[in-house]
């Protein structure tokens, strides 16, 4: 559009890609645990985040802590929240058909996004504690969107090495290798699967934490963290955890290069031409998944 | 009973074409966006409900008929009769974009790039200003056809009707329905599932198209988020589910049921809408999963092509 692109504004939008990137990674990586553990895809994934994102959005609003220290409420609460859906609903349909799975948790989905404009209204809220950026050269880094990715990236770690080094983790990776085989080896598939569930929510609530300090958030905001974080997955490979990191750090560079050809509205669509993309040329995924 | 069943549908069918000459424009707005209902949970029902694929997007196809139609009305002069079938033509073509990538696969891709598909189609939309008038909508010529439109609208219920009817009672159906029970064994046995699904998912575009070639002449007035609402989704897919998905007048049940309990009950809850609407997908895929009409089939005995 007859805007020359300079070095400087690549490496800008290089480095906000990879920021970007890091919190979509955190967010599919609870996504991936739950289609792996039960191949179940949890469309209320986003749902939950914005649970996550309001409860930040209110631990600031009426406590006026510093709104990272919301981390603390919004994980364990999402945690809870996530167990409990898999004790009272979705345990009923994981070998089910997926059409039970998919449409329990949209049905879950839409509930949850009611009550929550029922409770919170639909207005834009936001937190207003970290604006501006820090300036390195000419690169100008948006102060929330930095800390958001520090914050991200310890997650993201402490979850691979819980799922790495810890006897559950270990538990949770096998069971999303072979269920069965797992239950015979004397692993309690049910309650993995609860864990599983809730884990994924918590990494998904920290998710809306972060999101919450970086932009405005209103109920309906879940569903493109779904479809993103659905994305990521196909992206790394389904079932394929390391994946998700790498998929997550793909389309956050993928979105950022794009807005510098492309006007902010449009970028939006970009993800979704990837995801058709990915699937006609490589539909188990750039590092190979196992196959669906 | 074959026969009092054929009378009957013969007579109801006969009643509603004589409807409009006693009706108040109430009535006829009334039994238009039945008709719309009928129409876009059955085609919801013919790929989702016959193959398994959940389609969480045919809003999409409602939209892109919506303004297809619209413009042609607006700039090309078309009449809406020709404009509305070109729009479903257009909301194919879209459903072959989509389709094709993402039906060659298993497993849930295919409902989560249909999530996907409503948000794009909305933004570019939003986008192509010059065409579609962008967020600020498309007002379309001021005409008065609604006692037209509302047989057009009931045709278009009738024909995806008939459409479900010919499928399921065919070797068509038979074909998606074994891809729904289990796809690995129906292609063991020799369909081609890939092109299969995608007959299925052209299909039940093609209707939803027209029918927003139509809502739009109807309404007079589109903008992307009244066509391209969630909300319409959600509504085709409970509509389906509560009569019972994968059966001929499943979808009809839901449709009719819901839609006048929305207009006499619900209208005042409007708040609580799609908290219910949650709680009767949740109820019906853990309770009842073939839908008002599995319970009365297993209770009376009912054929199976029903």
């Amino acid at each position: 559009m007859g805007v020359t692109i300079t070095p400087a504004m690549v490496g800008q939008v290089v480095i906000s890609g990879l920021l970007a990137g890091a919190l979509y990674s955190m967010v599919a990586l609870g996504l991936a645990l739950i289609y792996g553990v039960m191949r179940v895809i949890n469309i209320a994934h986003g749902t939950i985040l914005m649970l996550g994102a309001y409860t930040t959005f209110w631990w600031f609003h009426l406590l006026g802590v510093n709104p990272y220290l919301s981390l603390l409420a919004s994980m364990p609460l999402m945690f809870l929240l996530g167990v409990l859906l898999q004790w009272m609903l979705v345990t009923r349909v994981v070998d089910a058909p997926e059409l039970s799975s998919l449409l329990l948790t949209f049905g879950i989905s839409i509930a949850l996004v009611n009550v929550a404009q029922l409770s919170f209204t639909s207005d834009l809220r936001s937190v207003e504690f970290l604006t501006g950026a820090f300036l390195v050269g000419p690169i100008a880094l948006s102060k929330s969107r930095l800390i958001s990715f520090a914050f991200a990236v310890v997650i993201t770690l402490l979850a691979f090495w819980f799922l790495q080094k810890t006897k559950l983790g270990k538990a949770i990776r096998a069971t999303s290798q072979s269920s069965e085989v797992a239950m015979v080896c004397g692993i309690n598939v049910q309650r993995i699967n609860l864990y599983a569930f809730g884990i994924a929510s918590a990494l998904a609530a920290a998710g809306g934490s972060l999101v919450a300090v970086m932009i405005a958030i209103q109920p309906e905001m879940g569903q493109v963290y779904t479809f993103k974080s659905f994305l990521v997955i196909v992206l790394g490979g389904a079932g394929n955890y390391p994946g998700a990191l790498l998929g997550g750090m793909l389309l956050g560079l993928v979105e950022q290069l794009s807005s510098l050809f492309l006007t902010t509205q449009v970028s939006e669509a970009v993800a979704y031409v990837l995801l058709v993309l990915v699937l006609l040329l490589r539909p188990t995924g750039l590092l190979g998944g196992r196959a669906t | 009973m074959r026969w009092a069943f054929l009378v009957a549908l013969v007579g109801g069918l006969l009643l509603l074409a004589l409807y409009p000459m006693v009706a108040t424009g109430y009535g006829i707005q009334f039994m238009l966006q039945l008709f719309m209902w009928v129409a876009l949970a059955q085609s919801w029902n013919l790929v989702s409900g016959l193959t398994g694929y959940v389609s969480f997007g045919h809003v999409a196809f409602f939209g892109t008929g919506a303004y297809a139609g619209a413009i042609l009305v607006t700039t090309h002069g078309w009449h809406w009769g020709p404009a509305s079938l070109a729009a479903g033509v257009a909301a194919v073509i879209l459903a072959l974009i989509i389709g094709y990538p993402c039906l060659r696969l298993k497993g849930p891709y295919f409902a989560i790039a249909m999530l996907g598909l409503n948000e794009v189609m909305r933004v570019l939309v939003s986008y192509f200003e010059g065409l579609t008038g962008g967020g600020s909508g498309l007002s379309l010529p001021t005409l008065h056809a609604s006692g037209q439109i509302y047989y057009a609208m009931g045709l278009a219920a009738i024909a995806v009707t008939a459409a479900a009817y010919l499928i399921i009672t065919s070797r068509f159906g038979l074909r998606l329905m074994t891809i729904r029970e289990d796809e690995i064994a129906a292609e063991a046995m020799g369909i081609d599932t890939a092109r299969y699904k995608l007959y299925a998912f052209l299909l039940s575009a093609f209707v939803p198209g027209v029918v927003g070639g139509l809502f739009a002449r109807d309404q007079g007035y589109i903008e992307p988020i009244s066509v391209f609402a969630l909300l319409t989704t959600i509504t085709m897919i409970v509509m389906a589910l509560f009569g019972g998905k994968g059966t001929i007048w499943g979808p009809v049940l839901g449709a009719v049921t819901l839609f006048v309990f929305q207009e006499l009950v619900w209208a005042r809850f409007l708040y609580l809408h799609q908290i219910l609407f949650g709680a009767i997908i949740v109820f019906v895929v853990l309770l009842m999963p073939r839908g008002i009409l599995g319970v009365l089939q297993e209770r009376y005995r009912l054929p199976r092509t029903l």
